[in-house]
């Protein structure tokens, strides 16, 4: 038991108003989970779902359909949430987003390039649970450490800088993403445009419980850090004389940003801004340090996703309209917001 | 028990920085570094804070030699206070002050670290901002949290017998007279319980007042080392600042 409490020793260093926001978000992402069951183009009552009672398409529905597709969208969220507040506190810049900086476009471009030159050669079992993601996760990591190597270790002077990077990285994505859905055949094809808008329709258990598997690994290994991202907002050699191996803890976030964003843009295709928004929100709740601001914004980014996710379902249904536009539509408002606070400072 | 800087040199590309300098930062001294603009000075402070390493020579703390002390062993053996970056996100002084509070080590005190906090944040006068956001704070009070952050990350119960340093670059900078001499005296009275100090200055007048040591630093090489009393003489000063200097004895005064 003590490698537990050693392992969430990192609450203490959150004050007890900031648990309790925590404890409220978990109950939310439950809360929004079992909404999100039981709404859609197929409705469950809340009653009928504890009596088995439901006919055997109900339950395909709900078990096969449904309850992955939920979770996906949860951990989806959680991963963009956790690995934008990580990022930002990495970059010390309040406008790291995995999307706004290139690295979901990379990712994405990473699982574009395996679709259309790889997907004749792999067998499909392991090409969706293996090939795909690790491409994308390979894309995210090249962008992440091309990023730290222009903006020579992520100083706050880079800025601009970054976010410049991130458009001509973005661009440098979608025209690789445009080329190779010039060659791509009409299967392919169909595969990539689901990238472009991001949706949580192709989840299946035997696709996502590997990807959920890694995701909460990768999470469980980055939140004790949380600590050390406080002091490194002092600057790097501030928090390298305060004992933090500082090139350990860089490795750590962009690793683990990279494996999470690009695991979720492999299963999900590209949805903006929830890394940004996020642990903004998280931070206007309850305060700016990362032993509350990094578990918090998983907990806020699944519910959202989960939210954004019901009504990408329900607005039109028994169609649906991709989830990446709902959050985007939210998002980039709140980022020119931003902006001009940012710019009265 | 000390810091021992060993003949040690320091390059950067082809241009010499440092160029065979030997001193040493006893327990209990307060020894001030002096010398004019691009000297060498804060280079001098990274290398024994251990951010760089020398090209030549050793830097040995208690015996130990730095290259063979781990970065966290480092954090409880000596607390730094260099020019500091802006913070960009909104945390209160007390979560700054708070993060000298190192988590490993000094877990046998976590019972002190309230109280340690306050008689901190009243002896560098920070108690009533204590709740405020670092960013809106004035230069000179962020440079008084910074403080009050170094003295907490040095912090022992008063029985404690580890050796400390603690080194400082231009700690006054942006500070009101007031504030300036409250943390000179605080400084000293660290010396006065056994604390090595190192601090980087440019104020001569405040050096002489309260170093038990001055060592002047000159296009990278030591010029001299000593007492106050020993190496503030007029033509020493004129030659290091190339600036005729005048020492008035009483009350002691140089003028320039």
């Amino acid at each position: 038991m003590s490698w537990l409490l050693n392992y969430f020793s990192f609450i203490k260093f959150s004050s007890s108003r900031q648990n309790f926001i925590t404890l409220i978000l978990i109950f939310f992402v439950s809360l929004i989970f079992f909404v999100s069951i039981s709404f859609g183009s197929f409705n469950f009552s809340f009653l009928e779902l504890f009596n088995y009672s439901e006919t055997s398409i109900q339950k395909t529905v709900l078990f096969e359909i449904r309850i992955p597709r939920v979770l996906l969208a949860g951990f989806v969220g959680a991963s963009l949430g956790l690995s934008g507040a990580s990022l930002q506190g990495l970059f010390r810049n309040p406008l790291a987003d995995p999307g706004l900086i290139g690295v979901s476009a990379g990712a994405a471009l990473g699982a574009a390039l395996v679709i259309v030159l790889g997907s004749t050669y792999i067998p499909a079992y392991i090409f969706n649970t293996l090939a795909l993601p690790i491409s994308a996760v390979l894309g995210a990591a090249l962008v992440i450490s091309m990023l730290y190597f222009f903006t020579r270790g992520f100083g706050y002077q880079g800025i601009t800088y970054m976010l410049l990077i991130g458009i001509a990285v973005n661009a440098f994505a979608s025209v690789g993403i445009g080329i190779l859905t010039f060659i791509s055949t009409d299967s392919e094809l169909r595969g990539l445009t689901f990238w472009t808008m991001g949706s949580f329709g192709g989840a299946s258990w035997q696709i996502i419980i590997p990807a959920l598997l890694v995701i909460i690994v990768s999470m469980c290994w980055m939140i004790p850090s949380s600590r050390k991202l406080d002091l490194l907002q002092l600057g790097e050699p501030e928090a390298y004389r305060l004992g933090i191996n500082v090139q350990k803890l860089k490795f750590k976030v962009i690793v683990s940003s990279a494996i999470t964003v690009g695991i979720s843009v492999s299963l999900s295709g590209m949805i903006g801004f929830v890394g940004l928004v996020v642990p903004h929100l998280v931070r206007l709740l309850g305060g700016v340090n990362h032993s509350y601001l990094l578990p918090a914004s998983a907990f806020l980014g699944a519910t959202l996703m989960m939210t954004a996710d019901l009504f990408s379902r329900l607005l039109i249904a028994p169609a649906e309209l991709p989830v990446g536009l709902i959050t985007s539509a939210i998002g980039a408002p709140f980022f020119l917001w931003l902006i001009f606070r940012s710019r009265r400072i | 028990m000390s810091i021992k800087i060993s003949s040690v040199s320091y390059e950067k590309g082809n241009k010499k920085i440092l160029d065979d300098i030997s001193l040493e930062i006893k327990s209990g001294e307060v020894l001030s570094v002096l010398g004019p603009n691009g000297a060498g000075k804060s280079t001098l402070l990274n290398l024994i804070s251990g951010d760089i390493s020398p090209s030549k020579g050793e830097i040995y703390f208690d015996n130990k030699n730095l290259k063979d002390i781990s970065i966290q062993e480092r954090s409880f053996m000596r607390s730094v206070m260099a020019q500091s970056q802006a913070i960009v996100f909104d945390f209160s002084v007390k979560e700054i002050i708070e993060m000298g509070w190192l988590d490993k080590g000094l877990s046998n005190y976590a019972n002190n670290f309230q109280d340690a906090l306050n008689e901190i944040a009243k002896e560098t006068s920070v108690t009533d901002l204590l709740f405020k956001k670092f960013n809106v704070l004035s230069g000179g009070e962020q440079r008084r949290v910074h403080f009050a952050r170094t003295l907490l990350q040095i912090w022992r119960p008063s029985n404690s017998l580890d050796p400390i340093y603690i080194l400082l670059d231009e700690p006054t900078a942006n500070l009101d007279i007031l504030h300036e001499q409250k943390m000179m005296k605080k400084i000293r009275s660290k010396a006065s319980e056994g604390i090595g100090v190192m601090i980087v200055l440019h104020d001569i007048n405040i050096a002489a007042k309260y170093s038990d040591k001055i060592a002047f630093i000159k296009e990278g090489r030591l010029e001299e080392i000593g007492n106050p009393s020993e190496v503030l003489e007029e033509d020493k000063l004129s030659e290091i600042y190339e600036l005729p200097m005048k020492i008035n004895e009483d009350p002691y005064r140089i003028t320039y």
